[in-house]
């Protein structure tokens, strides 16, 4: 998809070519393999510690050496994935102060009349499908969702690896709350990355345009119908400008 | 012809009596007196009885072999008829061979295995002991038999009834393990249990035993000691007929498992229980022998500093709201721990609503794709449609020949009136 984006010309009847849409920077589709890697590490060196009661997380908890080379990777992966928050939030606030910030991504009251119409419309009380801009209410929920979801698994996760230094501010009670909200909250995400997120990326259409970069006109014309009108009036002699 | 039934009938007598004897030894307290077989013990005191009977041990030191006939008579072998020669097997009369031990301490080694004849259940399970394993390292010291339950003048322990120990028994444990190890004793003296026990005559509280075990008296300095301890004090801890007359919560398990602590020490007593660890453990938090109740102002956890340096011991930097981390066993509600209830009672509504919520809309929404797909089966005509119907497959579906030429009308003109 990538290699046919630019040639708007039919070269030969016989090439099929489509074009595409940039849809993502390659310094996004980093973060997001970055964050699905640590993501990923965290989950399956987190799980067997919540779930200590089960038989497969004693065998990989067996002895206080795995125990601490698994909290050890697990700490690993924290670090990550705090720079690379770090990273991404100081980078859209630094936007955000220059005037630079892209909000495609921040929530919007037509967000809600968005999700209200589809709603409507899988109840079956609308036959019209709504249609969207540049990030769907569905994806623009779960950045959000990811991105409290990430702050309060730092948060937390940060109170019961540092609990002496916490406590020197804070009441002691915000420690086993912090180890119950990290562990609750490791749940309540990966029930979301599994149910919600790889539904929509996976099973409802194959959407990897978060790794390509790039969206087909056909997907932004189905499901980003506003952005796509945005974006096609001035397109009639050079491709799509970059969405940022 | 007629050697051969009666080979058969040695053959069945030789087992009988072999059986006979396993039983006999098998058998804790069930040997039956033999005083009319052998010599009686009448001939022993005959020599014995008289005050002043002693020998002279190879160090030279003389010792007593005087025996009380009271005492003898008073205690379980003698109450019961035993005879003296049921123990000191070797002699069978008088003279008898001459005995001779380097010392005093000698001559109880030589001597208390003659308890196994009877007692071989109990005197095997000491082959496992601390005891036995500092007396094969060489420490004479280490306590045998006869250290415990004495020579001529043993006790009753045990109710024949219900096999429970006997009250005065038990009341006499610490006592006994005190003659070695009279320094824990004080401590234990200190302690709740030993308070109730010596003071109180309190028979819920466990004794050195309860702990320790009985025969088979386990190291308690291992790592394995360390990682299984919890489950012998929750043996007392969770049984709520004991703690309901104390009003002592039973949920210390649970809430210790619960906590960091307890989930690590749980998981390796599981997996690999001889791993050593340096998570605390019940007597790391309560003391080990001088264990308090947690309302004793001197050192009861109940007061914030004697928690407080409990936690220091293991987290030195540790300040007075580092110790409100620990929920002391409580069950988290709104009075106490609010903070950890309220966040457990949010994610315990959110992740349920989550999986609920999230479940439905997907379920709508599979099933609308569903519809769509077959509908748009129907019409052929319409290939262009259908291919955005269908959409799943981005780049295999057929999409049109070139996008540019239906970029100018199509956006437009294409609603979602089709769906």
């Amino acid at each position: 998809m990538n290699d046919s984006e630019r040639s708007m010309e039919p070269t030969s009847t016989r090439v099929r070519s489509e074009r595409t849409f940039a849809r993502f920077s390659a310094g996004e589709r980093w973060q997001h393999a970055l964050f699905l890697l640590s993501f990923m590490v965290l989950l399956l060196t987190g799980l067997p510690q919540k779930y200590r009661a089960a038989n497969w997380s004693q065998y990989l908890l067996s002895t206080p050496e795995r125990l601490e080379l698994i909290q050890t990777i697990h700490h690993i992966a924290a670090l990550i994935l705090i720079a690379e928050t770090v990273y991404h939030l100081g980078r859209a606030l630094m936007r955000l102060f220059q005037r630079r910030l892209n909000g495609a991504m921040l929530p919007t009251w037509q967000d809600v009349r968005d999700a209200y119409a589809m709603l409507r419309y899988l109840f079956s009380l609308d036959r019209n499908k709504p249609s969207f801009g540049k990030f769907t209410f569905e994806q623009k929920f779960t950045y959000w969702f990811f991105i409290f979801g990430t702050l309060i698994m730092i948060g937390s996760g940060l109170v019961i690896w540092f609990p002496i230094t916490f406590t020197r501010i804070f009441p002691g009670g915000i420690i086993p709350a912090a180890k119950l909200a990290h562990s609750a909250e490791a749940i309540a995400a990966a029930i979301f990355v599994l149910m919600w997120h790889s539904y929509h990326v996976h099973i409802e259409r194959l959407n990897l345009s978060i790794f390509t970069g790039r969206l087909s006109e056909r997907e932004m014309h189905e499901y980003h119908q506003r952005e796509y009108q945005r974006l096609t009036p001035e397109v009639n002699e050079s491709p799509p400008g970059e969405g940022a | 012809m007629s050697r051969r039934p009666l080979g058969l009938i040695l053959f069945g007598a030789a087992i009988l009596v072999a059986a006979l004897a396993s039983t006999i030894s098998v058998s804790n307290v069930g040997a039956t007196p033999l005083t009319q077989a052998g010599v009686s013990n009448d001939s022993c005191l005959e020599c014995h009885a008289v005050p002043g009977v002693s020998l002279t041990l190879e160090n030279g030191e003389s010792f007593s072999a005087y025996i009380d006939p009271n005492e003898f008579n008073q205690s379980i072998h003698g109450s019961k008829g035993y005879a003296c020669v049921q123990c000191h097997t070797d002699l069978d009369g008088y003279p008898h061979p001459e005995f001779t031990a380097s010392d005093r301490r000698d001559l109880a080694l030589q001597l208390y295995d003659s308890c196994f004849h009877c007692h071989s259940g109990q005197y095997e399970r000491t082959l496992d002991s601390v005891h036995q394993r500092a007396l094969d390292q060489g420490n004479r010291e280490a306590a045998i038999c006869t250290d415990c339950h004495g020579a001529h003048d043993t006790r009753q322990l045990i109710d024949p009834s219900t096999g429970d120990l006997l009250p005065d028994a038990r009341l006499h444990i610490p006592i006994t393990c005190a003659k070695c190890h009279n320094a824990i004793y004080g401590k234990y003296l200190t302690s709740v249990h030993g308070d109730a026990l010596i003071n109180d005559g309190n028979l819920d509280v466990p004794t050195c035993i309860n702990c320790h075990g009985v025969h088979n008296i386990e190291d308690p300095t291992t790592a394995q000691f360390r990682l299984l301890s919890p489950s012998i004090c929750a043996n007392c801890h969770t049984d709520a007929s004991i703690m309901d007359k104390y009003g002592i919560s039973t949920q210390v398990l649970n809430t210790y498992v619960a906590d960091f602590h307890g989930t690590t020490v749980e998981i390796f007593s599981k997996v690999s229980p001889d791993a050593p660890t340096n998570k605390a453990v019940c007597y790391d938090c309560h003391g080990i022998h001088d264990i308090k109740s947690v309302s004793d102002p001197a050192g009861g956890l109940e007061f914030r500093q004697n928690l407080l340096a409990r936690c220091q011991v293991c987290h030195p930097d540790a300040t007075s709201n580092f110790s409100d981390a620990w929920l002391s066993h409580y069950i988290p509600s709104p009075e106490n721990n609010p903070t950890v209830y309220y966040v457990n009672l949010f994610y315990s509504i959110f992740i349920p609503g989550l999986l609920g919520g999230m479940g439905i809309l997907v379920v709508m929404d599979v099933t609308w794709q569903l519809r769509k797909r077959r509908a748009a089966k129907r019409p052929i005509e319409d290939m262009q449609e259908q291919a955005s119907e269908t959409g799943l497959h981005p780049v295999l579906g057929s999409a049109p020949d070139t996008a540019s030429d239906k970029e100018a009308g199509e956006p437009q003109s294409a609603p979602e009136d089709g769906s």
